[in-house]
């Protein structure tokens, strides 16, 4: 037996519970499923100083949380740490979606919305895999308290990199930033106020080789790009933020990805198939933020509304 | 705590997790880490799965620095998995599907 709704949104990050707000609010039956809690990149991010309605920096755990029970309270079922194990996106002929969840239950809508996001890229060297959780680290919120007095490195020199090196202050002694170019891509007032801090030091135009030690990570190897020269530096710990990929696994095949793996949807969210929407940083874009998120959520929800009135006029 | 995932403190880890007859499998764990709050049913349904043949404990980081500075633990969650009294196969760590984990299992008691 499956459960049936009237909307299913895979990924509870900004996008999809976005969309789960107003497609609950429309009371389209709104089923949300995510393979962790609800709140994607934003629930590990330490503090949000750019939602616009918090003249005070959130803590992106508190956004993410206000975020699901703002959707629940209109009645949007949230179903976390919920694994998708088959998946049928149906075609032009038969516009059911169709979800088996571990194998062991199926839920079934005639439109769904595929906001699964991004999620850190590792760097692809040598021991990277190794010492995952070992010494090396995508998410400072998760592991920062781990560094306590130690000296670390952070890769990466984006707004991510940049800001979670200052949230790992906190705790190192010192951190390093490795970062490939002579200048920050983050915005200027986070750049400056590191460029400031005692603690935090910055190896321009430097990157990552491989990582070695015994059974925790001890040494990073890196490349010096200016001099051609390699040097390994002993560290206690690397945070890496080089940007992220897009999990694009559920609709491959199915929709036109860009060159980067990223879904090219219609302004309406939509894609080539029916009742089939896609959206936050899922999409090619420009710009990935959680307001942008949250808009593309909003359109998706309301253009698969207007997809589900036009389609099956007899529903309310 | 559920009947098949149990709390433990460093303290026992030689008792429960050295000694074990079974295979056990050791998961660190912190506060404020979603990636732990995401892991927690998934940990549940698996240990319920595999009760008689495998034993799962829980291990709070910030009480327990000591054994986790010992085992090179840096991150959490991280799953260690032990067999006759010593560590054996891949640890996993940060996101982890109930499916590696329970493939992950399956391997530790064949
Ligand atoms: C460290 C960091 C700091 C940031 N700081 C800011 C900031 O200050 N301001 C700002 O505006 N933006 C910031 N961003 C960017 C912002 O967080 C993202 O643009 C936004 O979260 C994108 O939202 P999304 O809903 O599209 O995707 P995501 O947030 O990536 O959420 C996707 C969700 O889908 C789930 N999922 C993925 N695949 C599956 C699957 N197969 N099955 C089930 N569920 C799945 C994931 O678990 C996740 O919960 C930051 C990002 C990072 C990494």
């Amino acid at each position: 037996m499956s459960e049936r709704f009237d909307l299913i949104v895979v990924g509870a990050g900004p996008a999809g519970l976005a969309a789960a707000i107003y497609g609950a609010r429309a009371r389209l039956k709104t089923l949300v499923l995510d393979e962790g809690v609800p709140g994607g990149q934003v629930k590990t991010t330490h503090k949000v100083s750019n939602y616009p309605g918090f003249p005070e920096d959130i803590k992106g755990s508190e956004l993410a949380a206000a975020f699901a029970r703002q959707a629940e309270r209109f009645g949007a079922t949230i179903a976390r740490s919920v694994e998708i194990t088959a998946a049928d996106l149906g075609g032009l002929a038969a516009p059911e979606k169709r979800f088996v969840l571990d194998d062991e239950r199926e839920v079934v809508a005639p439109a769904a919305i595929i906001a699964t996001g991004a999620r850190p890229r590792p760097l692809g060297v040598e021991g990277e895999a190794r010492f995952r959780g070992a010494g090396i680290s995508y998410c400072a919120t998760c592991d920062g308290a781990y560094f306590e007095g130690k000296d670390i490195h952070v890769v990466g020199g984006g707004n991510s990199a940049v800001e979670e090196s200052l949230f790992l202050t906190q705790f190192a002694r010192s951190v390093t930033i490795v970062h490939q170019f002579a200048e920050f891509q983050a915005e200027a007032s986070i750049a400056e106020e590191a460029l400031r801090h005692p603690k935090i030091r910055v190896l321009w135009r430097h990157e990552p080789r491989g990582f070695h030690g015994e059974t925790s990570l001890a040494v990073m190897r890196v490349e010096d790009l200016a001099a051609h020269a390699v040097h390994d530096l002993p560290t206690d710990g690397v945070f890496v933020f080089v940007g992220m990929a897009p999990q694009a696994d559920l609709v491959k095949g199915l929709v036109p990805l860009n060159a980067w793996g990223y879904v090219e949807t219609g302004e309406d969210m939509s894609t080539p198939v029916p009742g089939l929407y896609v959206a936050g940083d899922l999409r090619a874009k420009r710009f990935r933020q959680i307001t942008t998120a949250v808009a593309d959520g909003t359109i998706a929800a309301l253009a698969a509304q207007k997809y589900l009135r036009d389609r099956y006029p007899s529903r309310p | 705590m559920s009947d098949h995932v149990h709390v433990i403190d460093q303290d026992r880890f030689e008792a429960e997790v050295l000694r074990s007859h079974e295979p056990v499998l050791l998961d660190f764990f912190s506060t404020e880490c979603p990636p732990c709050e995401a892991l927690a049913p998934k940990y549940e349904a698996v240990a319920g799965q595999f009760a008689g043949r495998a034993r799962f404990f829980k291990i709070f980081r910030q009480g327990n620095r000591e054994l986790a500075a010992k085992l090179g633990v840096t991150g959490s969650p991280t799953v260690l998995l032990f067999k006759d009294g010593r560590e054996v196969g891949g640890r996993l760590s940060g996101d982890i599907k109930r499916s590696e984990l329970r493939q992950a299992v399956e391997a530790l008691v064949a």
